[in-house]
């Protein structure tokens, strides 16, 4: 009884119509439970903190110096950015988009990260109180980071680029002419483009940028990935290509949510 | 259950829950950190037998499917399924035999955790068995072996509720013949 029950929830959940029954008792859920979860955390982290302090001390030494020297970068690339932030523009002046600059953001901090070790999803402290609704693109760390799926009160759920259920449909090369879609493979595998043509103009560490095909899932201009390795397989219908996500995953202490919803 | 051990069964479920989602997400290996949900039916499994493991890993199950991203009842299906399981194999078994807990604890963590993601990838997140089952078998393993011990504590304290320890043993033993 006890499975079939459980089947019965699980299709609940799954089914687009029952859908907000289901989320609608997460949402209620995550509201009690935030706080709760907030206080340990305020008790513990502290403690955490203070241990790690003591017991890496060489090693955060270490890391800052790495820091200084990565500010010193970025802002150097900042520089030159400016370029390529004034020749997307103009493309897609051209193509009649509209570009991320103009649209606002909310800024959230990361609560949780990879919450389930089989999703790759982050936590934030941002939900529907704050506009923050599902389906919004999320960037950070220099590029796009993911999208809401869950949206609660004072909570949302974003599922990362890298997950093994994203795919976010691309644009790249010369005028952003080419198209493709960047899929997530899980924790420990690359990140692949597909759907592009064999023998298509790619160069190595070429940016690829969201696009406003695909259904306009994101705002077009978002830069998401860049070519690691490609190749063509014999008789192959599509390119095989390698990518990696530009944002930089593994600092997530603090995103921005865009506040644009994909057309109904 | 009685009222009473329903209501510690509670307190436990909120207190393990609490725990994972704040102490034990930090502590992570190949980033993967451990799954607690799973020894509160397979406790209840070994102290109670199979009936009310199942139902306790329904439960818990529930409440944990509440702050996953995972699909809402699947900890709930899994848990019932470990806890039921859990209880049957067990039957025959001297359940007060030192190396039965770690035992339990290290098997059936590591195949909830396995069930979990075949179940998942069955209703449509493929991405769950795109995963370093290796690093998370060995992180659910290690972590379930080290964490039984005080979870069997608060699960005896939770159904102890039921009446004296001795009772609820025979009586699970009566409960799995049914079974």
């Amino acid at each position: 009884m006890l499975v079939v029950l459980s089947l019965s929830i699980i299709s609940l959940d799954l089914n687009g119509r029952t859908h907000g029954i289901t989320s609608g008792l997460k949402s209620v859920a995550n509201s009690v439970f935030s706080p709760l979860r907030g206080a340990v955390d305020d008790v513990i982290d502290p403690i955490g903190d203070f241990f790690a302090g003591a017991v890496h001390y060489g090693a955060l030494q270490s890391e800052n110096q790495k820091l200084a020297a990565t500010v010193g970068q970025l802002r150097q690339e900042q520089a030159e950015r400016g370029f390529e932030q004034s020749q997307l523009r103009n493309v897609m002046a051209l193509q009649n988009l509209p570009f991320l600059d103009a649209l606002s953001t909310v800024t959230a901090q990361t609560q949780e990260i990879y919450t389930s070790n089989f999703t790759m999803t982050i936590t934030i402290d941002k939900g529907r109180a704050d506009g923050v609704d599902v389906g919004m693109p999320v960037v950070g760390a220099g590029g796009l980071v993911g999208q809401v799926i869950q949206s609660f009160h004072h909570t949302a759920v974003v599922q990362l680029i890298t997950d093994g259920q994203s795919e976010v449909g691309v644009s790249f090369g010369q005028g952003l002419s080419l198209t493709g879609t960047v899929d997530g493979q899980g924790p420990d595998s690359s990140m692949t483009a597909d759907l592009i043509a064999p023998h298509a103009a790619l160069t190595k560490g070429e940016k690829m940028y969201t696009s406003s095909l695909d259904a306009a899932a994101f705002p077009p201009g978002i830069p998401v990935a860049r070519v690691k390795s490609f190749h063509t397989g014999a008789g192959a219908s599509q390119e095989a290509v390698s990518v990696t996500p530009i944002a930089n995953l593994t600092q997530l202490a603090y995103v921005d949510v865009v506040v644009w919803e994909p057309p109904a | 259950m009685s009222a009473r051990a329903t209501l510690r069964m509670a307190l436990v479920a909120l207190l393990l829950l609490l725990l994972q989602s704040t102490v034990l997400l930090s502590v992570r290996f190949e980033g993967v950190h451990p799954d607690i949900v799973w020894l509160l039916p397979i406790m209840a499994a070994l102290l109670a037998g199979p009936e009310t493991g199942a139902i306790v890993g329904f439960w818990s199950g529930l409440a944990f499917d509440l702050v996953l991203p995972t699909p809402f009842g699947l900890s709930a299906l899994v848990g019932s399924l470990l806890g039921f399981s859990m209880g049957v194999a067990t039957a025959a078994v001297d359940r007060r035999a030192v190396w039965l807990r770690p035992v339990a604890a290290v098997v059936g963590s590591v195949a909830a955790d396995m069930l979990f993601a075949v179940l998942g990838a069955i209703f449509g997140q493929q991405q769950m068995v795109q995963i370093d089952f290796f690093s998370l078998f060995l992180v659910v393993a290690v972590s379930s072996a080290l964490l039984v011990l005080p979870v069997n504590r608060l699960m005896r304290w939770a159904l102890s509720a039921e009446g004296n320890r001795r009772s609820l043993v025979s009586a699970s033993s009566a409960e799995s013949g049914r079974w």
